[in-house]
């Protein structure tokens, strides 16, 4: 670009703050771009991604510290000369009229136009060349609103590009994109910045595919600047879960050699020493709501977990859906049907413990007691005696009964929660009875 | 779909045609009968214009008196407070993003009844109301305008609440129009008329100011066509390709309301010119506001003229409020371009 001294880096924040009223949004970042850098700015929504990208634009003025772009302060520039360095694609552009999409690329051209300069033939091959680019050649006579959502996007990055700046700004440029199209933006994106030594700043949520098109990663959390790095450096477990507060798995792809994440729950509560990550799959019996402390917390823990029938609209049954897990699921108020105390008793034989939950026992849910007691024989299982079954009984005795029989056939009678917690954990963290 | 690589500017030569022919053509049209060919001498400047006809040398130049005197100066007001009006629409529908915005929406056009009323209700300015009438109603007009972009120049300045504002400020005009009728009813029937709008107060003089006043903001308002594409994908967007928006917005709400404000100043109030005119040029030459500007301006001025000709066409003797006719074919047309529209396209690509 004309007038930028080759030695000054696109793109330079010193100790930028900003706030919105009371809130923080950017606390002191400090971040520095090479000339030809695939920088990714991660992390969770509200994390200031955006926020800092407004402020390169300069739509929002920091309340500290400086923005340079090619060494000059941000505030120095006007609104013309920054047009010329700095282009942006934000995360939608909402276009309401049919433009033809050669005129539309034209319109980031605006900066290099005099008054009463039209668009000469010069402009109209930079256009169709940029057209061509973003793989848009054969559609350039098409109306902006008559094209797919996919290819709009990429419209609106040819806009961008025609202002043909040296450093590009993209705001989730892929999030309402597809699959197959957020690759191909990105992929384009990347080879720009690769071959006409454009640099990119880009906002992403999806941390895979920062990882596989990014050179450098910056991970912002609460405003903070708390990683920067290529992916394979920084990316990690511990990164994740401190940040996204997610339970994650990294891998790395074998094809690219690039680091990829399959995130599998958050990890709303801290991870006890010795609670069993994947230990289970542990079988809930409850309803009317007595099971759902017993499935949130065990869920909490990282058992994986399935839930004896319940009655649709059932308290336990919404909670189940909730977090996941699966479980058969009977009308509502009826008894238990045949096929669903037959998928009941398949969960039963592969659960590796039981816990019945202090539920209330009518004739309709009878079944899930009496359905246990081959189970409990070979299963550790256990049976919340608080409040006592006589006084949970509705079925004229009858589940006392059953009661007396499941603890003679070895289930284990407990006083609440924290005894089966610590149980559980016992087994999980014990040698594996079973290959199951 | 693929869009016909048209030629705007092709059009707007056809448009320009339509209106000279369409002048000429009103020239025939009057509450006094001239026949057509002889008007049309009479209008070429021609001798012996009524040679071929009975008509006596005196009445043959008090023809020509009403065709250059009365009609004339009347078709030329027409056709600049149509441009004035269209071209104010196409500005203000392009700055607000929103299909509907025209001068009264946003009450500049009832700040102009406001300071017409002021004149009518409290006789202020008895020795010249030629002068004082259109003086106050273009005051108005601008005033009302400057609160809207006071708004502007503050923080709150986003398109919702200019348009909002300008809303908010049109309603409270006309409850202040309504307290001055009450206060004084004696003006209410001249002030009842003003508010349908007319071009009876046309002479070669106020045609004069009014041309001027146009060919400078029309001008200036016709080289903000790459802005206002560029603000209809939103400012930021607009700001990020290198337009000053909270200027250009600034600079464009002025400009429509001294356009409008001459308008209102000598017609008084003429609805749906400024709100349909855009909207049929982007039927015919599309979206883009280089062309919409200028044959929003064209649209509007054979849109004034054709309602004037059919004016005098259905009612010959008696001149009507003009605004009247304009509701009577705007209204139901615009409803017609609504559903016309194509299936699936926003508001804004009417």
């Amino acid at each position: 670009m004309s007038g930028t001294p080759a030695a000054a880096p696109p793109l330079r924040l010193v100790g930028v703050s900003v706030s919105y009223g009371a809130r923080t949004a950017l606390r002191k970042i400090d971040l520095s771009v090479r000339s030809g850098e695939f920088v990714a700015l991660a992390g969770p929504n509200g994390s200031g991604k955006t926020t800092l990208l407004r402020t390169v634009l300069g739509f929002v003025t920091p309340n500290a510290g400086r923005v340079e772009l090619f060494g000059d302060a941000l505030e120095s520039l006007s609104i013309l000369e920054r047009a010329r360095r700095v282009a942006w694609l934000p995360q939608e552009e909402s276009p309401r009229d049919d433009v033809r999409l050669i005129d539309y690329v034209l319109y980031g051209r605006y900066a290099f136009h005099g008054l009463l300069e039209g668009d000469s033939e010069e402009d109209y091959r930079l256009g169709h060349s940029i057209l061509e680019q973003v793989g848009l050649a054969d559609r350039a006579d098409d109306g902006l609103l008559s094209i797919s959502g996919g290819e709009r996007q990429r419209a609106v990055l040819a806009r961008a590009l025609a202002q043909t700046t040296p450093l590009l700004l993209l705001d989730e440029p892929t999030s309402h994109l597809d699959i197959g199209h957020q690759l191909d933006l990105l992929a384009r994106v990347r080879d720009l910045a690769h071959r006409r030594e454009v640099t990119v700043v880009a906002a992403l949520h999806d941390l895979n595919l920062a990882a596989r098109f990014a050179d450098r990663i910056v991970v912002l959390s609460r405003g903070r600047c708390v990683a920067d790095g290529p992916p394979s450096e920084i990316l990690s477990e511990g990164l994740l879960a401190q940040v996204w507060g997610v339970v994650a798995d990294l891998r790395r792809e074998p094809r690219t050699g690039m680091p990829y994440l399959i995130a599998h729950h958050l990890t709303t509560a801290p991870r006890r020493p010795g609670s069993g990550t994947g230990f289970g799959p542990v079988h809930v019996v409850g309803g009317g709501g007595a099971g759902a402390p017993y499935l949130r917390t065990f869920a909490d823990d990282g058992y994986s977990l399935s839930v004896g029938a319940l009655h649709l609209l059932d308290t336990d049954a919404e909670v189940a859906e909730a977090l996941l897990i699966r479980g058969p699921i009977e009308a509502p108020f009826a008894p238990l049907g045949p096929e669903v105390r037959e998928r009941h008793r398949a969960l039963l034989a592969v659960a590796r413990a039981i816990a019945v939950a202090p539920f209330v026992v009518g004739p309709s849910n009878l079944a899930n007691l009496e359905d246990l007691l081959p189970y409990v024989r070979t299963t550790p299982s256990f049976l919340v005696s608080r409040p006592s079954i006589a006084e949970r009984d509705f079925t004229g005795g009858r589940a006392t009964q059953v009661y007396q029989q499941l603890r003679e056939a070895g289930a284990r009678e407990v006083t609440g929660m924290e005894e089966i917690v610590r149980e559980l954990r016992a087994l999980s963290s014990g040698p594996p009875t079973s290959s199951a | 779909m693929r869009l016909r690589r048209s030629s705007p500017w092709a059009l707007l030569g056809a448009i320009v045609a339509i209106v000279a022919v369409a002048v000429t053509l009103s020239s025939f049209l009057g509450t006094v009968f001239i026949p057509p060919l002889t008007a049309l001498r009479l209008l070429l400047g021609l001798p012996n214009a009524c040679a071929g006809t009975s008509v006596s040398p005196d009445l043959c130049t008090r023809w020509g008196e009403i065709v250059w005197q009365a009609r004339l100066p009347e078709i030329v007001l027409a056709v600049i407070a149509g441009a004035a009006l269209g071209i104010s629409g196409a500005t203000l529908q392009g700055t607000f993003r929103n299909p509907l915005a025209d001068p009264f929406l946003l009450g500049i056009s009832s700040g102009g009844t406001i300071g017409a009323a002021i004149v009518f209700d409290f006789h202020v300015g008895q020795v010249a109301p030629d002068l004082f009438l259109p003086l106050f109603a273009f005051i108005g007009a601008i005033a009302t305008g400057v609160a809207i972009l006071a708004v502007a120049v503050s923080r709150y300045g986003t398109v919702e609440t200019l348009l909002l504002t300008g809303v908010a400020l049109a309603s409270l005009l006309s409850a202040v129009l309504a307290l001055l009728l009450l206060y004084n009813p004696s003006g209410s029937q001249q002030v009842s008329y003003w508010l349908l709008g007319s071009l009876g107060n046309a002479s070669w003089p106020v045609d004069g100011i009014a041309v001027g006043v146009l060919l400078i903001t029309g001008t200036l308002l016709s080289l903000f066509g790459r802005e206002l594409n560029l603000m209809q994908l939103g400012g930021d967007v607009a700001r990020s390709a290198g337009v000053d928006v909270r200027r250009v917005r600034i600079r464009l709400i002025l400009l429509a309301s001294l356009t409008t404000g001459v308008a209102v100043a000598f017609t008084g109030i003429i609805g749906f010119v400024g709100l349909v005119s855009p909207h049929v040029v982007r039927r015919i030459a599309g979206t883009d506001y280089r062309y919409v500007l200028p044959g929003s301006a064209l649209v509007g001025a054979v849109f004034l003229l054709g309602a004037r000709d059919f004016a005098l066409l259905v009612y010959p003797t008696s001149l009507l409020p003009i605004g009247i006719f304009t509701a009577f074919f705007g209204a139901p047309f615009f409803i017609y371009l609504l559903f016309r529209r194509r299936a699936g396209s926003p508001m804004g690509s009417l």
